[in-house]
Formats: C-alpha cells, structure tokens, sequence
C-alpha cells in the first residue's frame, strides 16, 4: 500500500528548520458546517495566530481540489504544519495525512480539529460561541502542531497466517477463501463438527437447496487447499497480542492419555465467526416447556425433517390438525411489555431471518399435509431479499392464513382443556377483532441472541453493541471491522443474517485479513509512550500504573541500571505512566506534554476581546 | 471508417461501476496488492450515494462518507479511474476477460483542466441539473458536482451552443471541440460487475398522478432537499416554493407489485423513508408526516430501533395501501388509502402537500449481448451459487452491491468485499497454474485519465 511512504522518505526525519510555517483549512462540509460557524470569519482570525501563515476556506476540504490546495501550498508557501478544521477525525483525519504525505510532508506534522460534530451540530443555535468555539480549538491545535514532531509508523514483523474462531458457515467461508489464496489457516471449532447451525439437515430458503449440499461443498473448500488445519472440540483458552501478533494458546480434547491438550500459535489476523445464539423463551413464556404442543422453530426444523408423510403432520407422535406459528419471538422486544433476559438485556433487534424462516416452514407444512391448517400470526412480514417475497406469495397460495398482531399486545397463550393450546389476540388484518384459536402445535419464531464467544472477548477487549453482538467500527463503511485491530468479524458474531449474508460478510472479512496478511511488516501509529533515557532513574513509578500487560517493563540495562522499557506493539499511548513518573523520563509520541501545554495556551489566547 | 481499438494492456481486475460497491471493491482488490481498473459511465465516481442527503442509521452525512472511499480509490497506486466510459463487450480471451471500452468524448482535455470552473461561469446555456434531480440548473460545459472525482469538466455536446466562450475562458486551452469516442481494450484478469441500481419510473402507477402533479416527488428528489448542500439550502416543494407542513409518503409505490413487473421488494425504502421522515421533522418541526405502509421491513443491525424512535417522535405509521392520489386545490394532493387496520370499507382521505412514492429499484444495466453473465427472473445479475453469494455464471466474474438486487450500503460493503475476495482467489490461483502472472511481467496500465 505505503509505496507514498516512499516520497517523504528524504525529508520524513528531518526537523522542519526554522520558525514553523503552518496552514490552517477551514470546510464548510458543504454547509454542514458553514450553515452554523462563519468560517470566513474564523478564517480572517486564524491569520493572527502566532506561525499561521495560510488561512483558506474550503466548500469540501476532503475533496480532490481541497486536498490539493493544502498540497500546492506546502510547496508554494513552504508549508511545515497543517491544521484542517472539518469533521470528526474518524472520518477525515488519514484522508489530510494522506494529502500531508503527497506533499512530500511528514504526516504527523498535521493536526486535524473538528468543528462539525463539536461546533456547528451541537451549538445549532448559537452560531456565535460555536464560531468562538471553533476558534479557539482551531487556535489550540495550531499550538500544538507547533510543537509536533516528525514521527514515524512503527514497523513489526507480521506472522502471516490466520486464526479463525467457530467452524460454521461463516468460519468455513473465511477459511477456505484465505487458504484459497495461499495462506496457511487455523480453524477452531468448539464442537465435534464442521458446520454450526447448518448442521441440522433442512431445506434453506430462499432457493430451497439442502443444508447438507452447502455444508459439503464449504466443507470441501475448506479441505480442498491443504492449507487449513481444523481443531475441533477446541477453544482459545488464552491470547494476547496485537494485529500481526497474536499469541494464542488452544485447549484442543482430552488426548488418549486424558490430559488436556494445550497448543500455543502465534497469527497474525483473527477473525470471529462465533456466530449466534437462538433466543431461548422463559419458562412459561407461550407456555413454552410447560405444554407439549409449544415447541421453536429451531425444534420444528428438526421435527419437520423426521415427520412421517401422511394427511397430516404428526409431531412427537401428536397429530396435528391446525398449526399456529408467532413471529418475533425473542425479537423487537419492548420496554415493559417483555421482559429482559437473565441478563438484564431486552431484544430490541429485528432478528432478520425469522419471517422468511416461518415462512419456509409453513409452506412445507402446507405441501406436504393436506390436512393441517397453518395460522401465521406476525407483526410486519419482513421478506425483504432477493426471492424472499415469492414464499409470502407462495404461502398465501398455499392456504397459509395470515393474522397480524401489534407488538404492544401479545398474544395470550393457554392451556386447552383437549390438550390443545389456545391462543386469543387482536387481529389488525380483520379490523382489530379478538381472534380465539385452538391449535395442536404453536411454533415459536425464535430470534437470533448474541454468542457467548468465549473468552477472547475479554481478554482482547472486544466491544459489544447494546444489542450485546459484537461491535463493528462503523455499521454502514466498515461491518466487519472491530476497534481492535487484527480482529474481524464473519457472520452472525456481528448481528442477525442469514446464510447468504453470513457468507457475504465471511468474505468481506477474509480480504481485510488478506490485505494484513500481504505484508511482510505491519505497521502501527507511533502514538505511543517513549522513554528518556537521560533522565529514567528506573523508579518503576511507570510499571505500577500501566494496565498494559508486557506494554512497559523495568530492563537492568547495566549492573545496577535499570530502566523502563516501552513494547511498542502492546502500549496503547494511554498516557497513565506520564503522569507518575517523578523525574518526567517519559512521554506519548505526538502528545507530549509540551504539547498540552501549547494547546492550552492556544485555547487561552483566542478567547482573549480582540 | 472503423476506428483503431487502443491497446490498454493488462489489469487483474476491471471493476464496472464507480459507486459504493465498485469502489469498496476496487480497493479491497487493490489492497491485495494487484492491479484495479474503474469503469465508469458517468463523468464521476461515486454512484447514488454520494447523492443522498444522509444515511440511515447512522445519520452520518453521505458526502462525508462517501468522499473519504472516493478519494481514496482515486489516490490508490494500484487503482485507476476511467469515467465517462461505457462497456462494449466483454470476451474470453487467453489471458483474462478482454474488455472493450468506449471513451466518450469529454470535449475537455483531462491533462490539461485544472478543475477551474472557469468555462462553467463563462457558459450561457443552462440546462436542468441532473445531479440535482432537476431542481436547479447547470451548464452545457461542468464539473459534475461540488465533490467530483475526478474534478474535470465534461461537454455535453447536445446543449452546446458553440458560442466558444468557454474556450476563451479556458486558462489552460483544455477544450478540444474535435474529439471523438475512442475504443479501448483492456485485459482483464477477473471482472466485477457493480453497475447498481435504478429507480423505476414516477409515473409507472398512473393512479399516483405523478405525471401531473409537481408536488408528487421522487425519494431521489427529497434526498437533495435534505442535503445540507442541496439547491435550495431547505425543503422547498417544487410546484411553488411552499415550505410544506403535510408530508406523506407512500411505500411499495413501485415494487411488491405483479402489475407493475416488480413483484419483489425493493429492500431500502422503508429505512430510507423513516431516515427521511425524521430529517423532515427535524428541519420542519410544525409538519404533518405519515408514512403509509404494508409491512415495515426494518431488518438491518439498528433499524428496528431506529424505526421505534421515529415512532417516539411523533411520525404517523398508517398501514394501509395507498389507492390513488388526486390533485386538490391550491396544488395539495389528497391521498385515498385503503385502511387496512380499520374497518373494511373505510376507504380514508388525506390531503398532504407534498408526497412522496417509494419508486421500485430495477437494474441499471443489462449484460445481455455486451458480456456471457446471466440474469435473474427480476433482471438483476444471476449469482448461481449458494455458498459463493458474489459469483455469475462466468467464471472470474463476480458482482457486487445493488447490481445483485436490491441492496442498502452496509449490505453492499460487506458484498464489495466478499467480490473482492473472490476475485483474489481466482486471481491467486491463476496465478499458482501459470509461471508468469502477467502483471508480475510488467505489462500493466497506466492511463492517461489518472486523477
Ligand atoms: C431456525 C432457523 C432457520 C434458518 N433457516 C435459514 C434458511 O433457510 N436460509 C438461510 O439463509 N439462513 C437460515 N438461517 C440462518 C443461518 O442459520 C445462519 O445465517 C448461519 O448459521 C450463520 O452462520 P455463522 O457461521 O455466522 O454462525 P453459526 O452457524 O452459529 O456457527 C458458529 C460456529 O461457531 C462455533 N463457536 C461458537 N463459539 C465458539 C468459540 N468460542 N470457539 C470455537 N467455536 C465456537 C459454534 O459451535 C458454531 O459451529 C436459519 C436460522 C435459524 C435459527
Ligand atoms: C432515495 C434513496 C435513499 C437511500 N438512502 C440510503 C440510506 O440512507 N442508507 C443506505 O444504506 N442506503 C440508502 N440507499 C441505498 C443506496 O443508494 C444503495 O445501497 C447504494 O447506492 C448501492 O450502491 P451500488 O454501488 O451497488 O450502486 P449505485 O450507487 O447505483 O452505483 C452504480 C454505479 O455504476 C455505474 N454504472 C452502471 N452501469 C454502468 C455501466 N454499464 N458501465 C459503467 N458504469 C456503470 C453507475 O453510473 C453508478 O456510478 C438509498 C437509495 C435511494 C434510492
């Protein structure tokens, strides 16, 4: 990627010589920003500011032209410091240092403020302390550009080879598409067998193709290339690491000897494809567990797959005359009308996958007893993908009859005197009436819930969404990312999907990974502590505060002399040990305390009345 | 006289299509380490989303996250851009897909247009702003909008008045009223198609009165009044600049519908409709908003929630099918719904001032008689294999985002990537079956159009 890296090679170490020259972009995010704070004007004060030399507004800073006005002028006003007030840096902050870098500057002598999300979107009515606000941050980053100097990526080898955790069709799809392309691959399953929840034999919507056919042709992926080694009965009982890294060791099954058998790897990506849980009801919720005749989708799949063909369906060994099935169970759960679960948790979340699943199953049920009626009672009939809409069709053709509740009023479920289950709700699809039904079989539409994932959550730090499935970065440009890098995240492990999607979303994580693993080095932001050994009296103030495990260790460099030492790799730049250290022997690259001190000035300076 | 064919030379990956999906998967292709070419029709990258206004759930402004993917596939060493350029065929040849091009012509030297806008300011026909649905206008000689890559001007020669003023305007002598379209041929080791979607026509449902009613609008249109940077600055309806105070919005308006030939859903509307239903009620706090539905389909991680909490702010849900919209006085439209949840024979009228039809999403391209790739009964691109949800029929070729059906962003990013790592593997095992991989022989592209 980094061939640019290249271009600021000859001047990248040099301290600029000189006072500093610095730029100062303002964006008007095409109004997003502009429509609040009056950039010209914030532009016309920059130009006091002690070193600015440029102050320029821009309708898109982010765009070809503005990207290139910064370049032009690091050549035509011998530009050493950049500062560009835009939006958050999340978006925009690698865009200008990328634009630093074809200017042939270093990139980290650039500073990126945010106006939008911390001026203009949240002080919307107070156009003039948002314009001071910006300002003053604007002010603030030019002091401690100031003080910035050259750093560089911090470069570590990179092991290539991948861990995927969970042999299910999201892991097999990761697996067999990066040994594919040539990298050796590790494959951990917790159980005995390739396949997750596919493993049960069915026939999978929306192109009615078996279970088993899929599972055998990823399965056959996965083999195929020699280049993945599958442990089942296996789990990560321990990692540690970082992207390019990762030490992990695998508790693999009782060996003949009946020890436990513990391997350690080292890789360099990981990539969860733990998958999903389905939502279990309370005791009691439906009846569930407390009547024969209420059983989950999950349970009807398999019911379904070993169901005798007659005039009507008969499961555990119960002739079924009329069946009901509810949607969104477990699913699009609502403050006081459901209750939370063991966890405390509700399940707000569309579990994606249910509707086309009763679906599926209804029509099955349909086609293959004549005898038995299917009630289908939702909420909203979600078959939104690519030939879902033909089984809604299909079902209605097949006599499926539909009865729409509101999620506010659940249906009432009962015990019926002649072992049937007796079901009362409103239905909106005949005008609000109160509907009683008696019904053999009541099928659940169970949710999909987060996995348990293990323990490499928690000792990666793994970030969780409120819906408790693992976190993407951002969940419209970067689904199958997580804020720890070297982690990504294949299937449902992220949220609700079915096969397809799983797949897609396996995929999309298997490139990323290559994209790592196409490196010979990884390379890490230099925004991390660095140790002054002039001053360091080895004090091990520093050790004590850092949580960082292995990130600062106390090393005796001569008898007698020891010092704290950082590994770059593992210190996140937090800054807890430059707080303690007596001798102020130690300091954030990018964030010294020079530099704080620059920015507080900065701030101070500009609310000074003109 | 038949026009030479330029030899383009060699690339692993040609990508059809510069939006979300052909860009997410051209840098992923790229970030392998191999060679990519974007081919796109339009004078810039960028595809429908960088026209919205902002994007459900996030609300994170499109522009802003559309440009960062933008750039950085313009500024990508491996990645080369070629707009304004459509696909003639696509053949098996023996090294890859041979892929011929056609080069429309800009009329603008790309070398020498600095992106000035000079020519733009100096030219005197106008004509409707495309990128802008319409509602304002641009010039015959234009950079396509604000935030174009690449920022070069294009000609539209059927709006020229050949007056020349632009070519006086023109610092850099850049405008050249002698070119012609020009044939290329590239060789492609694997191709993927990422040309997107359409929405069906305003007026496919007579009985919506889109035809004669300015102020029954297309989502498309909503989006750029919404956009912090749309013409107007604020939502304006078109007929006469009222700010509207009823706004209704009808889903399913071109899709789920047999008589219409779109028998599926169209997947993005209701999110999108909530998305914009909020925005309104943000910018018009007084207004009136009803969306009319069938099913609200809020599938994705977070729409659900995102729907509960448009509810939670006061936006009216009203299921029932929308029958017909009749003019009203005063250009306001009245809405005759067939109330679904209330007894049978109510048929209910609304009036409204402005509405808006959830218009169906169709393909935007077909590849029937240009390459071998199928499609499906619904147009869109085949995709054969279960378990390898972006593969045609073709082998090699792979296809991304909305140009498999409908399709919102999240769902295209994460199917870019799984293309792209198709084509990686087809490309690394290739590889693996011939000793010299032809761009590892030095024979990739360069183009003169790099941004
Ligand atoms: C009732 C029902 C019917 C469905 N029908 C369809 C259908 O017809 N069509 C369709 O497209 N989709 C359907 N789906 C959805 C489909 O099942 C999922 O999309 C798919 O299984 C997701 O695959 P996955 O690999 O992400 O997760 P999973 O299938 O859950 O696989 C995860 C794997 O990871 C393993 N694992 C978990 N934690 C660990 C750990 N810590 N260490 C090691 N291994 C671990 C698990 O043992 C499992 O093997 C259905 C779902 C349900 C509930
Ligand atoms: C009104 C509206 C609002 C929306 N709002 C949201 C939202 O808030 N959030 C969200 O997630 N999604 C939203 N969407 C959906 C979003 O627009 C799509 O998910 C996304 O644009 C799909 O990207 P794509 O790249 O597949 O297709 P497109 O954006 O259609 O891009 C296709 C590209 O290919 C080019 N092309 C086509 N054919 C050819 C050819 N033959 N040769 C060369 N180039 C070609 C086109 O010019 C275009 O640049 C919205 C859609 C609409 C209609």
């Amino acid at each position: 990627m980094d061939a640019t890296d290249q271009s600021y090679a000859e001047n990248r170490g040099a301290e600029p010589a000189g006072q500093p020259r610095v730029g100062v972009y303002i964006c008007r995010c095409g109004g997003n920003i502009s429509d609040v704070v009056d950039a010209e004007h914030a532009a016309e004060i920059c130009w006091h500011i002690p070193g600015v030399v440029v102050s320029k507004v821009h309708t898109f800073m982010c765009s070809d032209p503005g990207q290139q006005s910064i370049i032009d002028d690091i050549h035509g006003e011998k530009l050493d410091r950049i500062v560009v007030a835009s939006c958050s840096p999340f978006l925009h902050e690698l865009t200008f240092r990328g634009a630093a870098i074809r200017g042939n500057l270093n990139p980290y002598l650039y500073e990126h403020v945010n106006i939008r999300e911390q001026c203009s979107w949240v002080h919307k009515h107070d156009p003039q302390g948002a314009t001071a606000k910006a300002i003053a941050l604007i002010g603030a980053a030019v002091g401690k550009v100031r003080q910035s100097r050259p750093l560089e990526k911090i470069r570590l080898n990179n092991r290539r080879r991948a861990l995927v955790v969970g042999g299910g069709p999201a892991g097999m799809k990761a697996a067999a598409d990066l040994a594919g392309t040539g990298l050796p691959v590790l494959l951990v399953e917790r159980t005995g067998r390739l396949g997750g929840k596919l493993v049960s034999p069915q026939s999978l919507f929306p192109t009615g193709i078996g279970s088993t056919q899929i599972l055998e042709k990823l399965e056959s992926d996965v083999r195929s290339t020699g280049r993945v080694e599958v442990l089942l009965e296996s789990e990560i009982s321990r990692v540690k690491g970082f992207i390019g890294n990762f030490d992990v060791t695998i508790r693999g099954p009782l060996g003949p000897s009946g020890a436990l058998t513990d391997v350690d790897v080292s890789v360099g990506v990981i990539v969860m494809a733990t998958g999903f849980q389905p939502y279990v009801p309370h005791d009691g919720e439906f009846l569930f567990n407390r009547h024969p005749g209420v059983i989950t989708t999950v349970d009807f799949q398999e019911a379904l797959a070993c169901a005798p063909e007659g005039k009507r369906l008969v499961v555990n060994g119960r002739e079924i005359r009329r069946a009901a099935f509810i949607h969104c169970v477990g699913s699009r759960q609502i403050e006081g009308v459901h209750e939370p679960g063991p966890d405390g948790r509700l399940n707000k979340h569309c579990s994606r996958v249910c509707c086309t699943t009763v679906l599926n199953q209804a029509i099955q049920v349909r086609r293959r007893f004549a005898d038995t009626r299917v009630y289908d009672i939702y909420q909203d009939i979600r078959a939104y993908g690519r030939g879902h809409e033909r089984y809604y069709s299909e079902a209605s053709r097949a006599g499926v009859i539909f009865l729409r509740y509101h999620g506010d009023e659940r249906p009432l479920v009962s015990a019926a005197e002649d072992q049937s289950v007796h079901v009362s709700f409103k239905d909106y699809l005949s005008w609000g009436e109160t509907i009683d039904l008696d019904v053999d079989l009541l099928v659940l539409a169970v949710g999909m819930t987060p996995g348990p994932c293990g323990r490499i959550v928690d000792q990666l730090k793994l970030p969780r969404g409120e819906d408790g499935f693992l976190q993407e970065i951002h969940p419209k440009l970067r689904p199958v990312e997580i804020s720890v890098n070297g982690v990504l995240l294949a299937g449902t492990a992220q949220a609700p999907m079915n096969l397809q999607e799983s797949l897609a979303a396996a995929g999309a994580a298997a490139v990323k990974a290559r994209a790592m693993l196409v490196k010979e080095q990884v390379e890490l932001n230099p925004y991390v502590a660095r140790v002054n050994t002039q001053r360091c009296e080895g004090s091990g103030e520093c050790i004590g505060q850092c949580e960082y495990d292995g990130a600062l260790t106390m090393v005796e460099e001569s008898p007698g002399v020891r010092r704290a030492r950082v590994n770059p790799g593992l210190c996140i730049g937090c800054g807890a040990c430059v707080a303690v250290c007596p001798n102020s022997a130690i300091d954030i690259n990018g964030w010294r305390v020079e530099q704080y001190d620059a920015m507080v000035d900065g701030l101070v300076l500009q609310n000074q009345p003109a | 006289m038949q026009a030479q064919i330029m030899e383009k030379g060699y690339a692993d990956a040609l990508v059809i299509g510069g939006g979300i999906a052909g860009l997410q998967a051209a840098l992923d292709i790229a970030d392998q380490g191999y060679k990519v070419v974007i081919v796109e029709r339009e004078a810039s990258i960028g595809g429908r989303m960088i026209s919205l206004s902002k994007v459900f759930p996030t609300m994170d402004c499109a522009s802003c996250i559309t440009t960062p993917k933008m750039s950085a596939a313009a500024h990508h060493e491996n990645i080369e851009i070629m707009t304004f350029t459509e696909i003639d065929s696509i053949v098996a040849g023996a090294d890859g897909h041979v892929v011929s091009v056609t080069r429309k012509p800009t009329y603008v030297n790309a070398e020498k247009c600095i992106g000035c806008r000079l020519c733009e300011y100096a030219c005197d026909s106008e004509l409707p702003d495309v990128f802008e649905q319409g509602l304002g206008a641009t010039r015959a000689i234009s950079v396509a909008f604000t935030n174009a890559i690449p920022q070069k001007a294009v000609l539209l020669a059927d709006y020229c008045l050949s007056c020349g003023l632009c070519l006086r305007a023109c610092p850099t002598d850049a405008i050249e009223f002698d070119q012609r379209p020009r044939q290329e041929r590239i060789t492609a080791g694997s191709v993927i198609v990422a040309t997107g979607f359409q929405l069906n026509s305003l007026t496919v449902k007579p009985q919506y009165a889109a035809a004669q009613n300015a102020n029954v609008i297309s989502p498309l249109t909503l989006e750029r009044l919404l956009a912090p940077h749309g013409p107007y600055g604020r939502v304006l309806r078109p007929s006469d600049g009222k700010i509207p105070d009823s706004v209704a919005f009808v889903l399913c308006a071109g899709s789920r519908d047999q008589t219409i030939g779109v028998p599926y859903c169209s997947r993005v509307c209701c999110m999108y409709s909530i998305k914009q239903a909020m925005l309104l009620a943000g910018s018009l706090p007084m207004a009136d908003i009803t969306i009319y539905y069938m099913d609200i389909r809020a599938f994705g991680k977070g729409y659900e929630q995102f729907y509960q909490m448009a509810k939670a702010m006061g936006i009216h849900f009203v299921r029932g099918k929308v029958a017909r919209v009749d003019a009203a006085p005063h250009d306001d439209l009245l809405v005759h719904v067939e109330m679904t949840e209330e007894p049978v024979d109510c048929v209910r009228r609304q009036k409204h001032d402005l509405v808006v039809l959830s218009q169906g999403m169709i393909p935007q391209w077909n590849p029937a008689g240009v390459s071998p790739v199928h499609i499906g009964e619904d147009g869109f691109v085949a995709t054969p294999d279960t378990a390898d949800p972006c593969a045609t029929n073709v082998p090699g070729i792979f296809v991304a985002g909305a140009a498999a059906g409908p399709k919102d962003i999240v769902d295209t990013i994460a199917d870019a990537g799984a293309a792209a790592m198709l084509a990686g593997r087809y490309l690394a095992d290739r590889a693996g079956k011939s000793r010299t991989p032809p761009s590892a022989a030095g024979r990739s592209i360069r183009l003169e159009m790099a941004v």
